[in-house]
């Protein structure tokens, strides 16, 4: 590993202890699968395991993560365990009540300093293996016995968790990144901004998360819940037929405007596609109260949101932020789909509502969101199992070899209307699927943020500039 | 006794041998019904009107944290009144509800049965434990284990079922659904 009188020389140094953030590479033959010219996604982007290591590396390494809601830890030392990608991180407030999140992983052996979901006011995470111990700032505060006590390499302040690079938070939402270069949350969410606000502020008193939350697994690749929240209404017609019948007595509407109001938006691989209908969404959660409630603030709303965004917050819509965190407008449900490999996934499900909803609203967005979109949910049922065999289908080698059809809409740009970003019409469109893995191959492709934010995923007036300086 | 959200706790006098038959066999003939996903018949003969058929998710939580496993009115799998059962129901005898169609084969196996009286002679309360066996296709297979407080009304001869608290071993639902009652 190194010369013997360099070993030496080191003896008696304090070892290196700084946090390591991986630096990205570029794969532009993994970019090459998608291809936005015949509007086709290669298989193997499903199946291949070296492809998936460059996921983790270029994505989950790099791209802002959902982590928490604000509203889940309200108190210096509140804390929960979560994941970006398939790193473990402990989400912690802070004595200042600024939020901060460490790899659970201690730096003596690597185990795992809190194996609990969730807890409040701790002190700090103790690990089982040695008795290492750090504050909720990540620092070492001790260990057990007092070996290290006389060992004059062991820097106690110089060792500690790893942080995250950069941590912030938007509306009540908490992101962070692996990558210290990557922009700022809100340059990474870029006018997308615009359509989270349908849901985190529409009203003065900002949003909360339900307690809890349902975990599951699927196996199945974890692009394919991701493009189906990013863009794909034309499911629920024929997978969600069922739940729509158990319901609502009838068929998924989308408005008698559907011609004239649907559009699906997208803004670096982040996505809607939303029917302006006002209350479809929240029409299947099958309580009419809901609806009700709804209607009841449109006129709020639509002082605070404008007549536009009013429309989205019940309407049938769905919703992605690049890479895996997705959301139901109306229907309240928030998702993250961690990465388990190629082939599986960790679903993650809570409920949202506004502060200011009375009890009785909120309790009936928890049900109707359990009656819907979650494991027992007449909905979420049935959609489990066309992402299991899209996925496991390319186990065939053949199969991988053939190509999918995602060209629903090419040509239905459409640049007329007033909205933030890429807009296409209608909200039936494979649109906001192409450009998320359009998005998906700039992250393979380009080892820098500039390039990152400068592409074809980039909001339209980002591109005229670049034009315009170019 | 019938508030959802209290556990079991102290119930020590057991119901004589004919009452604990009577819910041994209510019990099982409820599974037999659920195994041939005859679920209208399941609503109608095996469940009261007032019920609360709930099932919470399991945290995993220190020892010393007073939250415990779950708490009632947060996340859950179930919490449901007769008609939002039903409404469960109605999506099952939909030809287009894809995850059961084709079927899946169940097998909900009851065992650990206990039957202890209460206070009101109209009710008895029920510990039991399951295993639930899901399969489908051609190997997806799906088991959850787990454990259930019932409270069971009496109905003339027999019993309906009015409380159910369902409690599974996985904090990770390591299924991609739950397409069956418990």
């Amino acid at each position: 590993m190194c010369e013997h009188d360099q070993c030496t020389s080191h003896a008696g140094q304090k070892p290196d202890m700084r946090p390591v953030y991986p630096k990205a590479g570029s794969y532009p033959h993994f970019a090459k699968l998608v291809d936005t010219q015949k509007a086709q996604v290669d298989r193997k982007v499903f199946h291949d395991q070296e492809i998936y290591e460059a996921e983790l590396r270029q994505i989950f390494g790099r791209a802002w993560l959902f982590l928490a809601h604000e509203s889940q830890i309200p108190e210096p030392g509140d804390f929960l365990r979560t994941y970006m990608g398939e790193d473990n991180v402990i989400v912690v407030r802070q004595r200042d009540r600024s939020v901060n999140a460490f790899l659970n992983s201690c730096p003596h052996r690597g185990n795992r300093v809190c194996m609990v979901d969730a807890g409040k006011k701790a002190r700090g995470f103790i690990c089982n293996y040695h008795g290492w111990s750090f504050g909720i700032d990540g620092g070492l505060r001790g260990t057990d016995g007092k070996v290290y006590d006389s060992d004059a390499t062991f820097d106690k302040g110089s060792i500690g968790l790893t942080p995250v690079a950069q941590i912030a938070s938007y509306k009540g939402l908490i992101f962070a990144t692996f990558d210290p270069d990557a922009p700022s949350l809100e340059e990474f969410l870029g006018d997308f901004t615009w359509y989270l606000d349908v849901m985190l502020d529409n009203d003065e008193g900002g949003t909360e998360f339900i307690g809890g939350a349902i975990k599951s697994v699927i196996d199945c690749n974890w692009k394919f819940p991701a493009e189906n929240f990013v863009g794909d209404i034309l499911h629920a017609f024929w997978t969600h037929q069922s739940g729509a019948q158990a319901i609502l007595g009838g068929g998924v509407d989308l408005g008698a405007r559907y011609d004239e109001l649907a559009f699906q938006a997208s803004v670096y691989g982040h996505g809607i596609e939303t029917n302006l209908d006002k209350v479809g969404n929240t029409r299947t959660l099958g309580y009419p109260e809901l609806v009700d409630y709804v209607f009841s603030r449109q006129k709020a709303m639509a002082d605070r949101l404008g007549e536009v965004r009013a429309r989205m917050v019940g309407a049938v819509s769905s919703a992605t932020v690049f890479p895996n965190f997705s959301f139901l407008p109306g229907q309240a449900t928030f998702r993250v789909w961690h990465p388990r490999g190629p082939d599986k996934i960790e679903l993650v499900v809570w409920t949202l509502v506004n502060k200011n909803m009375p009890e009785h609203i909120k309790e009936l967005y928890r049900k109707g969101v359990m009656m819907t979109f979650s494991p027992a949910g007449v909905f979420e049922m049935d959609d489990g199992e066309n992402w299991e065999y899209s996925t496991r289908v390319n186990q065939g080698f053949v199969t991988r070899q053939q190509p999918l059809h995602y060209a629903l809409g090419v040509g239905t740009r459409d640049d007329s209307r007033d909205l933030p970003g890429i807009i296409h019409k209608g909200s039936l469109n494979d649109a906001n699927q192409r450009l998320f893995y359009t998005r998906w191959a700039e992250f393979m492709r380009f080892d820098n943020w500039h390039d990152l934010q400068n592409g074809e995923t980039a909001p339209p007036q980002r591109m005229a500039q670049r034009q315009a300086a170019e | 006794m019938l508030d959802i959200a209290r556990p079991f706790s102290d119930f020590t006098r057991y119901a004589d041998a004919d009452t604990e038959r009577q819910v041994t066999r209510f019990l099982y003939a409820e599974a037999r019904t659920l195994d041939r996903e005859a679920y209208e018949e399941w609503l109608d003969r095996f469940i009261d009107k007032d019920i609360r058929y709930w099932m919470p998710d399991m945290e995993t939580r220190r020892r010393d944290d007073r939250r415990g496993a779950f708490c009632y009115g947060e996340a859950a799998y179930f919490d449901d009144s007769w008609d939002e059962l039903h409404v469960r129901v109605k999506r099952y005898n939909e030809p287009s509800a894809w995850a059961d169609n084709p079927a899946t084969r169940h097998a909900h196996l009851i065992s650990n049965i206990e039957v202890f009286e209460t206070d009101d002679p109209q009710l008895v309360a029920v510990c039991s434990a399951f295993t639930n066996v899901r399969n489908r296709n051609e190997t997806d297979q799906d088991i959850i284990h787990g454990r259930r407080e019932d409270v069971l009304r009496r109905h003339g001869d027999g019993f309906k079922l009015s409380r159910r608290r369902i409690f599974i071993v996985q904090n990770v639902l390591l299924s991609k659904n739950l397409n069956t009652f418990l």
